[in-house]
């Protein structure tokens, strides 16, 4: 699962894995400072690493990766147009 | 008559009431709407019986209620301080305590980090945004939005009064807290209006978190001249795609940022099909703009014209440099010369003024001047230079720390007067051999440090950033610095990473690099 795996790679990777969080596939991850524009861009390069997909500027955009379902969204398209 | 920051709201609210002030992804207030916001703020903060200077804290990120924040505290006779909700919670309590925040306003999606601040910080009785919390006096920004705007307070604010406290990482131990007054903050935007010509058709685009006087163009300037304010959210910072659509949909007129900022626009923002027909002016201050990326940045948005402040924190800013033209080589920009309202000395080490075109240490005397450190006037009579003007009154000038040198009344920034070290009893300045690292093709950023060595003396050390498709060796960078520099000025070592530690602002965090990179 994507989705599992993006949540397990900001709980344990971006937040050292502080257990009193919790993160839903729809939290807005950038308004609530889940995550910070550094942890953004690791999040994107493990996406990236994880699916074999190359995310272009372009795409970079707040629609894409606002929330945990957005990203999966992004991936699932990205795969389907590669 | 205008002498107060949050008169300039009060003056739009008459003369635009319709005009858009302030936006924010989807919302938005128009002048009149900000005014009735400012002042139902203002009468609950009166109603919890503030008193004239009270520091009142905003622990929001870049959103509507940024704006109302800042002019209702002041609209109330208090004192905002700017908490960056993305810094060490130890660094918040620090703040609070430092000068002793007892109200905090701030918004639900801060919640978590607010429960910690709180959890030994007892000096705050209530916290403005939040619906409820335990054990602390809660008031909603929904019960803020239904107080009555009829206040009256009991006591008068002047316009030498303090406005708001800036807190800048100090080179050595703990932040310092720097005071502005209504006066200067007006004085800024007076000055700033009229240099770049702002009108109530200007929309400005607002980069800067509010901790960083960047932000005071878009919040002071833009409501004085009755322009709208364009706040990018934090999520917007964050992709540069998505900056560049901001500076495209909302036909942004006015752009103010670190060039950090600008950069990564230049390189990410995906600009190519992007037409900025709106674009009047690019200003961009906190630090040196590499000219390869300056001169790309400028082609790509030739409708534009490019503007270069600068000023420590203490003066917002003291100097501007408009471009003449697309530079061609890759000399640093010039600071330019001191706007309205301000003189300037250059001297030595020993406090004479030196001869146009020899460096020495910039000294400011302005209109937008701090009025001190808070609680601290050792360090701010440490940081000024008396001279006795005239009428026999003395005028305090402030010391930037920067060298600078005169030429043909253009002044050139040369760096930090702490930013030259000696290596084997030469003088080098760091900054040089930055600008020296970054004209290599290869090089996106670079930084420059000493390190102490074991037998204390200092060496050099460089960290670099590459772009992204760049191959480019240590080796190969170092045998381009034997070409350029001094042999004593080659770093002993270069570091190839991928990023340098920051400050949330996007500044290079100077003082860790020997130990993280």
């Amino acid at each position: 699962m994507i989705e599992q795996k993006i949540i397990k790679y900001i709980l344990e990777e971006l937040h050292g894995g502080q257990s009193d969080l919790e993160i839903l596939p729809e939290d807005d991850l950038l308004g609530s400072g889940l995550v910070e524009s550094m942890g953004m861009m690791r999040l994107i390069q493990f996406v990236e690493d994880e699916n074999e997909i190359k995310v272009s500027p372009q795409d970079m955009t707040i629609e894409n990766f606002m929330t945990v379902q957005a990203i999966v969204d992004y991936v699932e398209r990205s795969k389907n147009n590669g | 008559m205008i002498y107060l920051l949050p008169h300039t709201i009060t003056q739009s609210a008459r003369r635009f009431p319709d005009r858009e002030a302030f936006r924010s992804g989807k919302a938005s207030l128009t002048y009149r709407e900000m005014e009735l916001r400012m002042n139902q703020l203002a009468s609950v903060l009166h109603t919890l019986n503030i008193k004239k200077g009270d520091r009142v804290g905003i622990y929001l990120n870049r959103s509507i209620e940024t704006a109302i924040a800042i002019f209702g505290i002041m609209q109330a006779g208090g004192v905002y301080v700017p908490i960056d909700p993305k810094a060490p919670v130890a660094r918040s309590q620090f703040l609070i305590e430092d000068c002793d925040v007892q109200i905090l306003i701030t918004q639900p999606t801060q919640r978590r980090n607010v429960k910690k601040i709180l959890a030994d910080k007892k000096n705050i009785h209530t916290v403005v945004g939040l619906p409820e919390m335990e054990e602390i006096n809660t008031i909603s920004w929904a019960s803020v939005f239904l107080a009555s705007p009829i206040f009256s307070l009991p006591f008068r604010i002047l316009e030498k009064d303090l406005a708001y406290i800036i807190y800048t990482s100090g080179s050595t131990g703990q932040p310092k807290g720097i005071m502005h007054s209504h006066y200067s903050g007006l004085s800024f935007a007076r000055l700033t209006a009229d240099l770049y010509g702002m009108t109530e058709k200007d929309r400005v685009g607002n980069h800067a978190p509010i901790h960083f006087d960047i932000s005071t163009l878009g919040y002071f300037a833009s409501p004085l001249v009755g322009a709208c304010t364009v706040i990018a959210s934090d999520a917007q910072t964050i992709f540069p795609a998505s900056l560049g659509q901001l500076i495209e949909q909302e036909a942004l007129t006015i752009w103010y940022s670190v060039p950090l900022a600008l950069t990564q626009i230049l390189q990410n923002g995906v600009l190519a099909d992007k037409e900025l027909p709106d674009l009047r002016w690019v200003l961009y201050a906190g630090e040196p703009f590499p000219p390869k990326y300056l001169r790309r940045l400028m082609q790509q948005w030739s409708g534009a014209r490019f503007s270069n402040l600068y000023g420590p924190t203490e003066t917002n800013v003291c100097t501007y440099y408009h471009l003449p033209a697309i530079p061609v080589t890759d000399d640093p920009i010039p600071i330019g010369a001191v706007w309205g309202n301000t003189d300037y000395l250059i001297l030595n080490e020993e406090d004479k003024e030196v001869e146009t075109g020899t460096a020495g240490e910039l000294l400011i005397y302005s209109a937008t001047q701090m009025m001190g450190y808070w609680r601290n006037p050792a360090l701010t009579e440490k940081s000024h230079y008396k001279v006795k003007t005239a009428s026999r009154q003395e005028a305090a000038f402030y010391r930037t720390g920067d060298l600078v040198r005169e030429v043909d009344g253009v002044i050139h920034f040369l760096g930090r007067k702490d930013f030259q070290v000696k290596i084997r009893g030469h003088r080098v300045e760091l900054g040089a051999i930055e600008a020296c690292l970054v004209t290599h093709p290869a090089v996106r950023e670079a930084v420059v440090f000493p390190v102490k060595e074991a037998d204390e003396n200092l060496s050099i050390a460089a960290g670099v950033i590459l772009i992204s498709a760049s191959t480019a060796s240590v080796n190969i960078l170092l045998q381009y610095l034997k070409e350029k520099l001094p042999l004593y000025a080659v770093p002993e070592e270069i570091k190839i990473v991928t990023d340098f530690p920051r400050t949330s602002s996007g500044k290079i965090k100077r003082g860790v690099l020997a130990t993280t990179l």
